[in-house]
This record gives structure tokens, sequence and C-alpha cells, in this order.
């Protein structure tokens, strides 16, 4: 005589199964989700803030340095977003930064895209510059770290002669934008300055690749384009310009 | 040709293995969702798709590597195969050589599935995808080939737990061995640096063999740096198959 499993029992694997998705969507997610939403981001904060060193994340990495520097860039992408839409200050941004190009020296856009948030958001000038000329020495064939420090120097600073001699190191790097020997040439002349600062704003637009960068450019072109009914007031660096060969 | 017969058969095995397609499919799906992560980069998508394609590759090629490799002796000795083996006329070096060649065959496709998944994703995020990320996952597969001997040499004196925790420290050593020659220059110690520099020279240098790093950055490949690290990867396999030849030599079957 053979005995048949009772019906119940056979059934219990889908039981168990439907049970299981009842307890996730009737308790698992309704307890986890209010506290996952209210701390968002708390969570990249204290991830931030508890951000091993460079050297320690280089060993837990195994070698996966790049990949190491993807995750941080993308924490440092969030910890951005996050301070945008509130503070807008960045106390943590240079070290994130670091940290990325501590384990990705050629990652040219955590010294781009984290020199500008330090510049046009965190007014700290000095420091984007010392990021951007560390780029330009671990990456002296890319023009884009040049080009941003002679940015810096000409719509920051109003240093034109800084300016000037960074431009000049843009020109002899291969693939630079097309418009740098009309600003060399600009700057020796001293003069068309706003043409040129409208210029390097809308190539900043134009090559932007997020809506962060867009907003920041079309906000300095804004600006520029408010000036234009009143005449330009050279600064005091153009005469030196003037005296170069 | 009884090697090929062996490696052929130990290919068909693996890829009978269902542990070969449950990695395969984590890898192809970590993979996939690197084009999810990409889209919070910030205009780094195609960077963020190779950096983790590459490194994925890696990892579950090592996986691969050392969950199939463990087993290759032991499981004929479990199984006692082996005493059937040993008997006929096929000699232990061709037996130990035609395993490994049947996991290498293996694991040419598995990471040539991966590998071609990487390039094809590549291509369609931003068509950054060039020849030279396909080299990158070649001379990576040099690495794995160690990994693979290592996993052998292992299997033919330990039980598979232990040759996995051995392979995984050989592995996690080989990637970080080259910075033993950064603490060397730290010590004054002129006989405590030779001895780092010996160990360093006598332990595997996985880390010879990324260069998914400059295909990433566009930064050109080398021909003779790639020459030699095939070269090295090449002859440490060789060095690794001998002594786990050596190793099976001794072993009593009868």
């Amino acid at each position: 005589m053979s005995v048949r499993a009772p019906r119940r029992l056979t059934r219990a694997p889908w039981l168990a199964g439907a049970l299981a998705a009842a307890v996730l969507v009737g308790l698992v997610v309704p307890l986890h989700r209010p506290q996952a939403v209210a701390a968002k981001f708390d969570l990249i904060e204290e991830r931030v803030w508890l951000l091993p060193p460079a050297g320690a994340l280089r060993v837990v990495s195994l070698g996966f340095h790049a990949m190491a520097a993807d995750a941080i860039w993308l924490l440092t992408i969030q910890y951005i977003g996050g301070h945008l839409i509130g503070d807008r200050q960045f106390p943590h941004l240079r070290r994130l930064v670091d940290t990325v190009v501590d384990l990705d020296p050629h990652f040219l856009e955590a010294y781009t895209l984290g020199a500008l948030f330090l510049n046009y958001s965190g007014a700290r000038v000095q420091t984007a510059l010392d990021l951007l000329q560390r780029g330009y020495r671990a990456n002296p064939n890319r023009w884009e770290l040049p080009h941003d420090i002679a940015r810096t120097y000409y719509l920051e600073l109003k240093d034109y002669p800084k300016a000037l001699e960074w431009f000049k190191i843009t020109d002899r790097i291969p693939g630079r934008p097309h418009y740098i020997p009309r600003f060399i040439a600009r700057l020796y002349a001293a003069t068309g300055h706003r043409e040129t600062a409208l210029e390097l704003w809308q190539a900043m637009r134009d090559s932007a690749t997020s809506d962060w960068v867009r907003d920041i450019a079309n906000r300095e072109i804004a600006k520029l384009e408010r000036q234009s009914a009143t005449p330009f007031t050279p600064g005091a660096s153009d005469t030196s310009i003037r005296k170069r060969p | 040709m009884t090697i090929v017969a062996i490696a052929w058969n130990t290919f068909r095995e693996a890829v009978r293995d269902r542990i070969l397609y449950s990695i395969l499919a984590f890898a192809l799906l970590l993979i996939g969702a690197s084009v999810i992560l990409a889209g919070l980069s910030i205009g780094q998508e195609s960077r963020i798709v190779k950096d983790l394609g590459l490194a994925s590759t890696t990892l579950f090629g090592t996986f691969i590597a050392i969950f199939l490799g463990i087993t290759l002796v032991s499981k004929e000795i479990e199984r006692r195969t082996i005493y059937l083996i040993v008997p006929k006329p096929i000699s232990r070096p061709g037996f130990l050589v035609g395993k490994y060649c049947g996991l290498a065959l293996t694991l040419v496709v598995t990471v040539g599935v991966m590998g071609v998944m990487v390039f094809l994703l590549a291509a369609l995020v931003d068509g950054g995808a060039t020849p030279a990320l396909l080299i990158a996952v070649g001379v990576d597969f040099v690495a794995l080939l160690i990994v693979t001997a290592v996993a052998l040499l292992f299997s033919t004196f330990s039980t598979p737990t232990l040759s996995a925790i051995f392979t995984v420290a050989i592995f996690v050593i080989g990637r970080l061995s080259g910075d033993l020659t950064l603490f060397a220059d730290q010590f004054a110690d002129a006989a405590l640096k030779r001895g780092i520099w010996v160990m360093y020279l006598a332990l595997p240098d996985l880390g010879r063999f990324q260069f998914g790093s400059r295909v990433v950055q566009g930064l050109p490949l080398a021909p003779a740096d790639i020459g030699m690290a095939a070269a090295y990867g090449l002859a440490y396999t060789g060095f690794l198959l001998l002594l786990a030849i050596a190793v099976f030599q001794r072993r009593d079957f009868k």
C-alpha cells in the first residue's frame, strides 16, 4: 500500500513562497522604507566621514584601484548632489577628490569637476587651482587641465599673465580647443576680455556632460550679458601683458 | 594525443558543472549592472562600464579558476577514478597537463564571453570600445592561467577546502606583491631589503597583468610590456605545473 503525501504538504512550497512574499511586502518593506528614506542623506555623509585613507583603500581593493576610484567617485557625485540641494557647502569635497585621484591619478574628470565645484560653489579658488595643478603634473599630455587652470586665472583671479602662461601650455598639447590661439592673441593685445570670458563659458556649457556644470555656465553667461551695458575695466595686470614680446 | 583527450574530457566535464554557470551568470549580471551605475557617474559612463567590466572579468575568472581548479585532481581521487587511470599507459605529467589544459580551455570560453560582453557594452554606451579592451582581457587571462596552476598545485596534495583557502591567499598576495618593493625601500637593513626582494621575485606578481586602467584612460599599450607580461606569466605557469607534476609523481595511488 502506497502512502500519499497529504495535499496540503504538496502545496507547501508555493504556500511558503507566497508567505515569504507577503512578509517581504507587508512587513520588511514598510519597516525598512521610512528609515531608509530619512537616512539617505545621512548615510552618504556617514560614508564620507568614515571613508578610509587612500593608502588603506589601495590595499583592500587588491589592485582594483580604478574600480575603487569609480566607487569613491560615485560617492562624491552623491555628496555634491546632496549639498547642491542643501547648504551648497562642500567641506569634504577636496578629501573625496584627493582619494579618487590617489587611487587613479589619471581620473581627469575628478580634477576638472572637483575643481569646478570647489571654485564656483565652495569659493575655494586656490584649492581648486592646487587640485588642477596636481592633475597636470600627473597628466602632462592632457590639455584639459592647463586649460582649466588658465580659465581659473582668467575668470576668477583676473591674473592675465598667469592665464596667458597656462593658455600657452595648453596650446602646445595636441587636441586642444580651436579657440586657444585666439585667446592668446587677445591676451597679448589686452583686449576682448568679455568676449573671451563669454566664449570660455559657452565652450564649457556646450561640452558639459551634466546639468550641474551647464547651470554654472548659464549663470555666469547671464551675469556677463547683464554686465554688457557697462564698459569693461581691464585689470592692472593687463599692462604687464602688453609689455610681453 | 592522450593529453588532448584528457583536456577535452576535462573541458566537457567543466561545462557540465553548475558552479560554472552560477559564477558566469553573476559575472554577466554585474557587468550588465555597470550600465545602471554608469548612469550616476556624470559623464563617466564609458569609464565605469569598462572598469567594472574588466574587474568583474578578472574577479569571476579567478573564482572559476579556483572553484574548478581545486577539484581537478581531488575529484578523481574522491571518485576513485584515479585508480583506474594510473595503471593505464598514461603518464602522470600527461594526465596533469591534460587536466590543466582542459580547465584553461574552459577559462578561454568563459573569459571570452565576459570580455565580449564588456566590449559590446562599452561600444553601446559611447562607442568607445577599442581592440585594446580585448587585449587587456587577453593579458589578464594569462594571470588566470597562473591562478589555475596554483589551484592545480594545491589540488595535487590537499583537500578542496584547504586548496581553495591557499589559492585565494596566493591570489591576494599576488595582487599586492607589487607593494612589497615599496616596503623594501622603507627599510635601511640591506639583508631585510634583499629578503623582501627575493620574496617579491619568487611570488607571482598578478599586478603585472593589469593593463585595463591604461585602456580605460585611452593611454597607449606598449607591445614590449604586453609581451614581457605574457612571457612572465607563461614562465611562471610552467614553473607551477612542474612543481605540481613533482608532487603528483610522489603520490602513491596503488
